[in-house]
C-alpha cells in the first residue's frame, strides 16, 4: 500500500464526515440522525488511519489502528444508548423526532 | 512496499466511490429499512477498505461490530419503532424522508466548507506523517505478543482499553436504566424451526471461531473485541430463533458477574501491578503474554455478554426501567 | 508515595461495578466510595503541595508510547471541586433516589466520577477522548433518569451534541497525531509549530469542546437537559461536566495551541461576552426555576471564555480568573440546583411565581440559594467576586474596557434574576400549596456547598498559589 491509497481513503473519510454532518443537521428523524453519526464516525476512523500512510514508513502504523478499534467499540456502545433513548421517546411522545424539529 | 498499479488504483477508486455512494444512499433513503440494509453493506465495504489499508484487525472489528452488530441493533430498534403502538403511522416515516427545508442550504454550505478544510489539511499533512510505528516496533518484543495492534491495545495503551470496557458496561447499564432491551425476538413472531436448527449448527462453529480469534490475536489479526462480537452474534441468532424472548435471566447475579468480568479484570490487574511493579498495568515481561491472554479472555466474555444483553431480556431494573 | 491519583480513577470504577453487582447495597457502596475519593484528593493535594507536579507512567512505558497521568495545580483544583461537589451530590442523592431509582443512579454516578477524575488526570489526547465518551454517556444516562418526555428529549439532544463534539475532537487528535507524531501533550508541546495541522486541529478541537461546554451559540442543548434532569444530576452536570470540556480546551490551549492562535482568542472572547449577556437575559425570562438556573450556567460559562483574549498578556491574573470562576461556579451552581431540587420536592413544582413563602418554610434551602446567588452575582466576599475581580483587573490592565463592561453588566443581570427568585421566595403565592417535607441532609448539602462557594473568596491567595504549581499558565507550545 502506498501513500496514494491512504490519502484516497482519508479523503473518502472527509467526504463521509461531511455527508454525515449534513444529514445530522437536516434530517429530523432520530433514527437517521443516529445513522448519520455512525457514518461520521466511520469517516473519522478512515481519516485517522488513512492519513498516516505518508512518509518513508514500511510497516503499517499500529497506534491509529488500535485507536480505531477502540473507536468502533465506543461507537456501538453510544449507538445502543442512542437507540434506546429514541425508542423511549417514541413511546412517550409518539414521535421519533425532537419536538423543536417536528415540522408541520 | 508495492508500487501502486493501475489495477490497485482502480480497485481503491471503486471502493472509495462505493463507500461514498452507499453512505449517501443510506442517509437519503426514504425507507428506514433500506437505510439500514445499505448501512450494513457500507460497513462490509468499509471492512474491505480496511484490508486495503493494511489494517486487518480493524477490518475484522468493522465487519463484526461496525457492520454486523450495529446493523442488528439498528434493525431491532427499527422493528420496535414500527411495532410500538404509540407510533401513529407506521408507514409514514418509511415513505417520507423529512428534512428541514430552511436549514438545508446553510448545512450544505457548512458541510462543504468542512470537507474542503479537512481535505486540504489531509493533503498537507499526509506526505510527511510520521507515527509511533518505530516506537511500537522497538518495544514489541517486550510486550508479550507479536501482533502490534494487540500490543498497543492490551499493553502500551492498555489503559485506554480498560476505560473502553468500562464504556461498554456503562452503555449497557445506561440503556437498561432508560428502557427495555432492543428485543430482536418480538413476542408476535413465532420461533422458526429452521433458524433454531441453524443456530444449533452455528453454535460450535461460532464458539470455535471466537476462540480462535481470541487466541490468534496475539500474533496475527484478531483479538478480544472481534471474538466477543462473534460470540454476541451467536447469542443474537439464538435469541432470534427462540420462541420465547427474555431468554436471558437478566437480573441474576451470575449474568451481572460475567458483564463486569472484563472491566473488573482490567481494574484488578491494574491495582495489582500498581502494588507489585509500581505502575498501573505494568506487566512483568516474562508473564506479559499470559496476562494479556487472560485479560483478553475476560474482555471477550464480557463484551459478548454485554452486546448480547443489549438485545434480549427485560430491563435489569424492575418496572421496565421507568 | 501513596497512589492517590491512581486511586481516584480505580476507586470509582470498582464502586460502580460493585453497585451494579449488589444493587441493594448501592447507596452504601456509593457513599463509601465517595468518602474514599475525598480522602484520596486530600492525599494527592498534600503530595503535590510537597513534591510538586505528579506524573505517573501507565504501563511503565512513558510517553509517547504509553499514557501518562499528570497532576498539576490546575488538575488538582478541578479534582478537588469534583470531590467536594461529588460529596454533596452523593449525600443529596441518598435522599433523592430510593429503591430502584437508587439502583440505577449509583453505578452511573460512580462511572461519571471515574470519567471526570480520569479526564483531569490524563496527559494523553486520545485517552482524553475515551474519558470524554465515558463522561458523556454517563451524563446522558443520568439525565434520562428523570423519566418524563422532557428529560428523555433533553437527554437525546445532549447525546447528539455530545457525540458530535467528541467526533470533532477525535478528528483534531487525528490531525495532531499525523502532523506531529504523538498524542502525549508534553511531546506535542515540544514538537508543535505554526502549520496547517495546528490550525485545523485547533478549529476542530475548539469547535468540539465549545459544543460540549455549551458556549453560545452552541448552547442549545444545555437548558433543556440541565433543567429536566433530576436535581442532583443537574448539579453535577452544570458544576462539573461542562467544566471538563472547558478544561480540555484550556489545557490544549495552554500547552499546545496558545501562542499559535491569536485570532481564535478573539472569537472565544466575542462569544463569551455574547453568552454572558444572552444567558442572563434568557434567565430573567424564565418561569421555571430550574430553567433559570440552567440559563445562568450558559451565562457563567461565557465568563470563562472572556479569559482567552486576556490570556497571554495577563498570565496568571487572566487565567487564574477563569479557573477561579470555574471553581466557584461549580460550587455555587451545584448548590443552586440542589436548592431548586428541594424547592421542587417541597412544593411539587418549580414555578418561580408560585414559590409560596419558602423562605420561612425552608430557610436552609433559601439561604443556600441566596448564598449561591451571592457568588453567581459576584458580590464580595465570595469566590465569584474573586474571579470577577481578577478578570476585571486583567481587562483594565490591558485597556480592554469592553470586557470589563460585559463583566459588570453580567453581574447586574445576575443580581436581577437572583433577586427575582428570592423576592418570590418571601411572598405568598396566589394559591397556597401543600408542602412535602424535605430531609435535612438534602438541605444541608445545598447550604454547605453554597457556603463553600462564598468561602472560596477568602482563600484566594491559597488557590492562586496552588494554581501555579507546575506552571500550567506559562504558555508552552510553539516549540518552546
Amino acid at each position: 500500500m502506498t501513500m496514494a491509497a491512504g490519502i484516497l481513503y482519508a479523503l473518502v473519510g472527509a467526504a463521509l464526515f461531511g455527508l454525515g454532518l449534513h444529514a445530522l443537521i437536516v434530517k429530523t428523524h432520530l433514527f437517521r440522525k443516529i445513522l448519520a453519526l455512525n457514518v461520521m464516525g466511520s469517516g473519522t476512523f478512515l481519516m485517522l488511519v488513512g492519513a498516516g500512510s505518508g512518509g518513508i514508513r514500511v510497516l503499517p502504523d499500529a497506534v491509529p489502528q488500535a485507536m480505531v478499534i477502540t473507536g468502533i467499540v465506543v461507537a456501538v456502545s453510544a449507538t445502543a444508548l442512542a437507540l434506546t433513548l429514541m425508542l423511549r421517546i417514541a413511546e412517550e411522545t409518539g414521535h421519533a423526532e425532537l419536538p423543536g424539529e417536528r415540522s408541520g | 512496499m508495492e508500487t501502486m498499479t493501475l489495477l490497485g488504483w482502480a480497485f481503491d477508486g471503486l471502493l472509495g466511490t462505493g463507500l461514498v455512494w452507499l453512505a449517501w444512499r443510506a442517509l437519503s433513503s426514504p425507507s428506514l429499512f433500506t437505510a439500514v440494509v445499505l448501512f450494513v453493506a457500507f460497513g462490509l465495504v468499509l471492512a474491505l477498505a480496511w484490508v486495503r489499508l493494511d489494517a486487518p484487525d480493524v477490518a475484522l472489528a468493522e465487519a463484526a461490530i461496525g457492520a454486523g452488530l450495529t446493523g442488528a441493533l439498528l434493525l431491532g430498534a427499527l422493528a420496535r419503532l414500527h411495532g410500538s403502538s404509540a407510533h401513529k403511522s407506521p408507514g409514514a416515516d418509511a415513505v417520507r424522508s423529512r428534512t428541514r427545508v430552511v436549514a438545508w442550504p446553510l448545512a450544505a454550505a457548512a458541510t462543504l466548507v468542512v470537507i474542503c478544510g479537512l481535505a486540504a489539511t489531509l493533503i498537507v499533512i499526509t506526505p510527511t506523517a510520521v507515527g509511533l510505528g518505530a516506537e511500537v516496533a522497538r518495544n514489541l518484543r517486550a510486550s508479550g505478543v507479536s501482533n502490534p495492534v494487540t500490543a498497543v491495545l492490551l499493553n502500551f495503551r492498555g489503559y485506554d482499553t480498560l476505560l473502553e470496557t468500562a464504556v461498554v458496561l456503562l452503555a449497557l447499564i445506561g440503556a437498561r436504566s432508560i428502557g427495555t432491551a432492543i428485543d430482536v425476538a418480538s413476542a408476535s413472531a413465532p420461533g422458526s424451526p429452521v433458524l433454531e436448527t441453524f443456530a444449533r449448527f452455528l453454535a460450535p462453529l461460532a464458539i470455535l471461531v471466537g476462540g480462535y480469534l481470541l487466541w490468534v490475536g496475539a500474533y496475527a489479526p484478531g483479538g478480544a473485541f472481534q471474538a466477543g462480537a462473534v460470540l454476541a452474534a451467536l447469542g443474537v441468532v439464538f435469541a432470534l430463533s427462540s420462541r420465547k424472548h427474555g431468554a436471558m435471566p437478566a437480573a441474576e447475579f451470575p449474568l451481572r458477574l460475567v458483564l463486569v468480568l472484563g472491566p473488573a479484570a482490567f481494574v484488578v490487574t491494574a491495582a495489582i501491578t500498581l502494588v507489585l511493579r509500581g505502575h498501573l498495568l505494568e506487566y512483568p515481561p516474562v508473564h506479559a503474554g499470559v496476562l494479556i491472554m487472560v485479560l483478553e479472555a475476560a474482555a471477550t466474555l464480557s463484551i459478548g455478554a454485554t452486546l448480547l444483553a443489549l438485545f434480549s431480556g427485560p430491563s435489569f431494573f424492575r418496572n421496565n426501567g421507568r | 508515595m501513596a497512589p492517590w491519583a491512581e486511586a481516584l480513577i480505580l476507586l470509582p470504577l470498582v464502586g460502580a461495578m460493585s453497585a451494579f453487582l449488589w444493587p441493594r447495597r448501592a447507596p452504601v457502596i456509593g457513599l463509601v466510595t465517595m468518602a474514599l475519593l475525598v480522602v484520596s484528593v486530600a492525599g494527592l493535594s498534600i503530595q503535590v503541595a510537597r513534591l510538586g507536579v505528579y506524573r505517573h507512567l501507565v504501563g511503565g512505558w512513558g510517553a509517547p508510547l504509553g499514557i501518562d497521568l499528570y497532576a498539576d495545580g490546575l488538575s488538582l483544583l478541578l479534582l478537588a471541586a469534583t470531590a467536594v461537589v461529588g460529596a454533596a451530590v452523593s449525600v443529596y442523592g441518598t435522599g433523592y433516589f430510593r429503591g430502584h431509582d437508587a439502583a440505577r443512579f449509583w453505578p452511573l454516578w460512580l462511572f461519571l466520577l471515574a470519567a471526570l477524575n480520569a479526564l483531569f488526570l490524563s496527559r494523553d489526547i486520545f485517552n482524553i477522548y475515551v474519558t470524554l465518551e465515558l463522561l458523556g454517556l454517563a451524563a446522558v444516562a443520568l439525565t434520562a433518569l428523570g423519566g418524563g418526555s422532557d428529560a428523555l428529549v433533553g437527554a437525546m439532544r445532549y447525546l447528539l451534541a455530545s457525540l458530535l463534539g467528541s467526533l470533532l475532537y477525535l478528528l483534531g487528535v487525528a490531525v495532531l497525531y499525523h502532523g506531529f507524531g504523538a498524542v502525549d501533550i508534553d511531546v506535542l508541546a515540544l514538537r508543535v509549530g505554526p502549520s496547517p495541522a495546528v490550525w485545523a486541529a485547533l478549529g476542530l478541537m475548539g469547535a468540539g469542546m465549545c459544543l460540549k461546554t455549551a458556549l453560545f451559540p452552541l448552547h442549545f442543548w444545555l437548558p433543556p437537559a440541565h433543567a429536566s434532569a433530576p436535581a442532583p444530576v443537574s448539579a453535577a452536570l452544570s458544576a462539573l461536566v461542562v467544566k471538563a470540556s472547558f478544561y480540555v480546551l484550556l489545557r490544549m490551549w495552554m500547552e499546545v495551541f496558545g501562542t499559535l492562535a491569536g485570532s481564535a482568542a478573539v472569537v472565544f472572547g466575542l462569544f463569551g461576552g455574547a453568552a454572558v449577556l444572552w444567558g442572563s437575559l434568557q434567565a430573567l425570562r424564565q418561569a421555571r426555576l430550574k430553567l433559570l438556573v440552567a440559563y445562568s450556567t450558559v451565562a457563567q460559562i461565557g465568563y470563562l471564555f472572556l479569559a482567552f483574549p486576556l490570556g497571554a498578556a495577563s498570565g496568571i491574573t487572566g487565567w487564574g480568573a477563569a479557573a477561579y470562576l470555574a471553581l466557584s461556579h461549580a460550587l455555587a451552581k451545584a448548590a443552586m440546583f440542589l436548592a431548586a431540587g428541594n424547592l421542587l420536592r417541597f412544593g411539587g413544582h418549580d414555578r418561580i411565581a408560585d414559590l409560596d413563602r419558602v423562605a420561612q418554610r425552608l430557610p436552609l434551602t433559601t439561604g443556600a440559594f441566596a448564598l449561591a446567588g451571592v457568588s453567581i452575582m459576584g458580590l464580595p466576599p465570595s469566590g465569584g467576586f474573586a474571579g470577577k475581580w481578577l478578570l476585571l483587573q486583567a481587562a483594565l490592565a490591558q485597556g480592554r474596557w469592553e470586557i470589563a463592561v460585559v463583566v459588570i453588566v453580567g453581574g447586574l443581570l445576575a443580581a436581577a434574576y437572583v433577586f427575582r427568585v428570592l423576592g418570590h421566595a418571601f411572598t405568598q403565592a396566589p394559591v397556597p400549596h401543600e408542602a412535602k417535607p424535605v430531609p435535612l441532609h438534602m438541605e444541608w448539602a445545598a447550604l454547605l456547598l453554597a457556603c463553600g462557594a462564598v468561602l472560596l473568596g477568602f482563600i484566594a491567595p491559597l488557590v492562586l498559589s496552588v494554581l501555579g504549581i507546575g506552571h500550567p499558565f506559562s504558555m508552552g507550545g510553539a516549540g518552546s
